[in-house]
């Protein structure tokens, strides 16, 4: 379960300043499937970061299954990350001389997985995002944007992650492909009790979660499913 | 991928980058490699000529090296005189003795009786030594000198007897050197260096008689000689004991019997050519010295310091510091050049590493990845490095021994041009046919190439050390941009999205 309780983060921007988290409060109940929606630059992104304890809050606190983020020393949220969560970043953030399938070992390198598992567990991951075997082994900038959007969502699932941040995950993918990893994340959810939290100006996709959340002005509400139809 | 395979792949994500740091890289490693070459091999020749002449004293009778003759022999009481002065750790007395092969001796003095005196100045016998000198007494034997007259130096052109100014222009029969014979009281050369024995084994008791003989391996490999094997001299049969090596040809082109052997065949009991007084100590030499001409009188016998090399071993010292001090300082400079390019390489990939925390990697392992980096870059420099310096080594070695010893090496030889005593045995008979002088017969004439005989030789240990420590400061350098590693929170490099 995720905790969220009154959660700020503000940026001095000259003598402004910017607060893209607005005392933000939600509870996630473990194996759900949420979506966030709302205009660039609402502070979505910033959002995920503090809940991926990529960020510390300025107040605030996250709460997972009981421990606090807040008070984690720096080791133990390395930890946390490897451990627990799953990124999808909105621009993949692949490493650029590593091969599809390295990419994906990564996560799993960084656990202690042993070799033999990582390599057989990463094609198998590349495999269910629907990447062509023969392009598993090749570099990532020789790969296309929506090709290197899957190796990103396989890399976040590599360590089966307990909650999976995902910013904008079918943003580059065509429409088909879009609906397969929107189904292969609704499975996770559902099969696996995998928290998901998406931020998406999918609609589609939005409709597809279990809650849907709207962010403006740093200040964070939830809305009827009905309301985003 | 393992760290590992992940480092190796980095350090050549760009090859041309790659290329040039691993030039400047070996460079600078090669430069260090060399320096360190250098320095140990001029540590390693200090300690040679400290262990070899430093401590080392020769006394000779009283104008016994000079042009106007030498007093007259040193005797075993002189020695025991030697032997009390304070300092003194050991005497060893020695008695040269020339000889002559039994059968060339008679033909020449036939052709001699033939056609009278020779007048060249390079050509005929041997004459006798200076006015007054003590000559070294001449014996046959059944060797053959390993050498012929004039065959070394480049002045073979006494050896027909054709240049001199003054001489005939009749042929002369072919001569050769006569050879060194020493008897010794101690297996020591004539310096106070302790001889070389390659095969076989020494006299034993050096204080005795025996009919027991050390060859040099020249003269030995002349006569077909071996261990066990049997010569005369004056009719008496020696054996092979053993064979010595003294590292040059006139060297090996002599013989060592007992000191009281050489005294009974020169039926000189109780005389000495010369002693080597061993001092307990550098520092106590020079007033071991002075102790010694005052305890054995100024009219009787000469002291001098086996070779007068103090200052220049002393240059050659600076070399060794100079040599160990470029030495860091290229090795710094390899490890700033490392410190640089990983600072470079480290902000250039800040997003990289974010990416690689935001996924959970620990700090550890993203700062090893670093340092693996730059150890791939510093194997493939120490690689280039350590072929640079096997070629470089030598020329540098030569070029700083030259550079700081050629002061010295010219006061030195310039000393020993103009000092007392030229050439041969104490009054020995200089004007032998084309000759270059006997065996250490000048003794301070071989200090340059002494100074300049520095083998720079590239040991696989000295560059296994040199590596090793350019690695441990390659470490260190790569150490401090691994740290900044620590330093990047993944939200300040993935903001930017």
């Amino acid at each position: 379960m995720i905790e969220v309780k009154n959660l700020v983060r503000t940026f001095n921007s000259g003598d402004r300043t910017i607060k893209p988290v607005n005392d933000v409060s939600f509870v996630l109940e473990q194996g759900t499937l949420a979506s966030i929606v709302g205009k660039s630059g609402s502070g979505k992104s910033t959002l995920l970061s503090l809940l991926g304890a990529l960020d510390k809050p300025t107040s605030g606190d996250v709460v997972v299954n009981g421990v606090s983020l807040a008070r984690m020393p720096d080791g133990k949220l390395t930890e946390y990350r490897r451990r627990d969560i799953g990124f999808v970043f909105q621009q993949f953030n692949l490493i650029p001389n590593l091969s599809a399938v390295d990419n994906v070992m990564l996560p799993m390198e960084f656990a202690g997985v042993r070799k033999a598992e990582r390599l057989q567990r990463a094609k198998d991951l590349l495999e269910q995002v629907q990447l062509d075997p023969e392009k598993q082994a090749r570099r990532i900038n020789r790969l296309s944007g929506g090709e290197q959007q899957r190796v990103a969502i396989a890399r976040a699932l590599a360590n089966e992650p307990k909650l999976i941040l995902a910013d904008e995950p079918t943003g580059n993918l065509d429409e088909q492909t879009g609906d397969h990893i929107i189904a292969l994340l609704s499975a996770l959810s559902r099969d696996h009790n995998t928290t998901i939290l998406v931020v998406t100006h999918d609609r589609a996709l939005a409709n597809k979660t279990d809650r849907r959340f709207r962010l403006q002005q740093g200040r964070l509400t939830e809305e009827p499913v009905r309301a985003m139809v | 991928m393992s760290v590992l395979a992940r480092s190796v792949g980095n350090a050549f994500r760009n090859k041309v980058r790659t290329a040039a740091v691993v030039a400047v890289l070996a460079v600078a490693i090669g430069l260090a490699l060399s320096m360190l070459v250098a320095n140990q091999a001029v540590g390693a020749k200090v300690q040679e000529l400290n262990a070899s002449v430093g401590t080392v004293l020769t006394v000779n009778p009283a104008g016994g090296q000079g042009f106007e003759g030498g007093g007259e022999p040193l005797t075993a009481g002189q020695a025991a005189t030697a032997a009390a002065v304070p300092n003194v750790s050991s005497v060893v007395g020695t008695s040269s003795l020339r000889l002559r092969n039994g059968t060339e001796a008679a033909a020449q003095a036939a052709a001699q009786a033939a056609t009278g005196t020779q007048t060249g100045p390079g050509g005929g016998q041997g004459g006798a030594g200076g006015p007054g000198g003590a000559s070294a007494a001449t014996l046959t034997t059944s060797l053959t000198a390993a050498i012929d007259a004039g065959t070394l130096g480049g002045r073979n052109q006494a050896a027909n007897g054709t240049t001199g100014s003054t001489g005939t222009t009749a042929a002369q029969p072919a001569r050769s050197l006569p050879i060194t014979a020493t008897g010794t009281g101690g297996e020591v050369d004539s310096t106070g260096k302790a001889l070389t024995i390659t095969e076989g084994t020494g006299l034993g008791d050096y204080t005795a008689e025996s009919a027991n003989a050390l060859l040099g391996t020249t003269l030995a490999e002349k006569n077909s000689l071996t261990v066990g094997s049997t010569f005369t001299i004056n009719n008496q049969t020696f054996t092979v004991a053993g064979l010595f090596d003294a590292g040059t040809t006139f060297g090996n082109n002599a013989l060592y019997v007992t000191l009281p052997t050489a005294q009974t065949l020169a039926e000189l009991p109780g005389e000495l050519s010369s002693m080597i007084v061993t001092v307990n100590s550098l520092d106590n030499v020079e007033s071991a010295k002075t102790a010694l001409q005052s305890a054995l009188g100024t009219d009787t016998a000469d002291v001098t310091q086996g070779q007068n090399l103090e200052s220049a071993v002393s240059s050659l010292g600076s070399v060794k510091n100079i040599s160990f001090i470029a030495f860091v300082a290229a090795l710094g400079t390899a490890g700033l050049i490392i410190l640089l390019i990983m600072v470079m390489l480290v902000r250039e990939r800040r997003r990289e590493i974010g990416v690689l925390k935001a996924i959970g990697a620990p700090n550890r392992t993203i700062g090893l990845q670093f340092v693996l980096e730059a150890l791939v870059l510093v194997a493939m420099g120490s690689v280039v490095g350590a072929a640079v310096a096997s070629f470089a080594s030598g020329g540098i070695a030569s070029a700083l021994i030259s550079t700081n010893t050629s002061t010295t090496t010219a006061t030195t030889v310039g000393r020993a041009a103009g000092g007392p005593g030229g050439a041969g045995f104490p009054a020995g008979g200089a004007g032998m046919p084309g000759g270059g002088g006997f065996p250490g017969g000048n003794p301070l004439g071989g200090a340059s190439q002494l100074l300049t005989s520095v083998t720079a030789s590239v040991s696989p240990g000295v560059i296994a050390a040199g590596i090793a420590a350019v690695f441990g400061v390659a470490i260190i350098g790569a150490l401090v941009p691994a740290l900044l590693t620590a330093r990047i929170r993944p939200i300040e490099v993935l903001r930017g999205e």
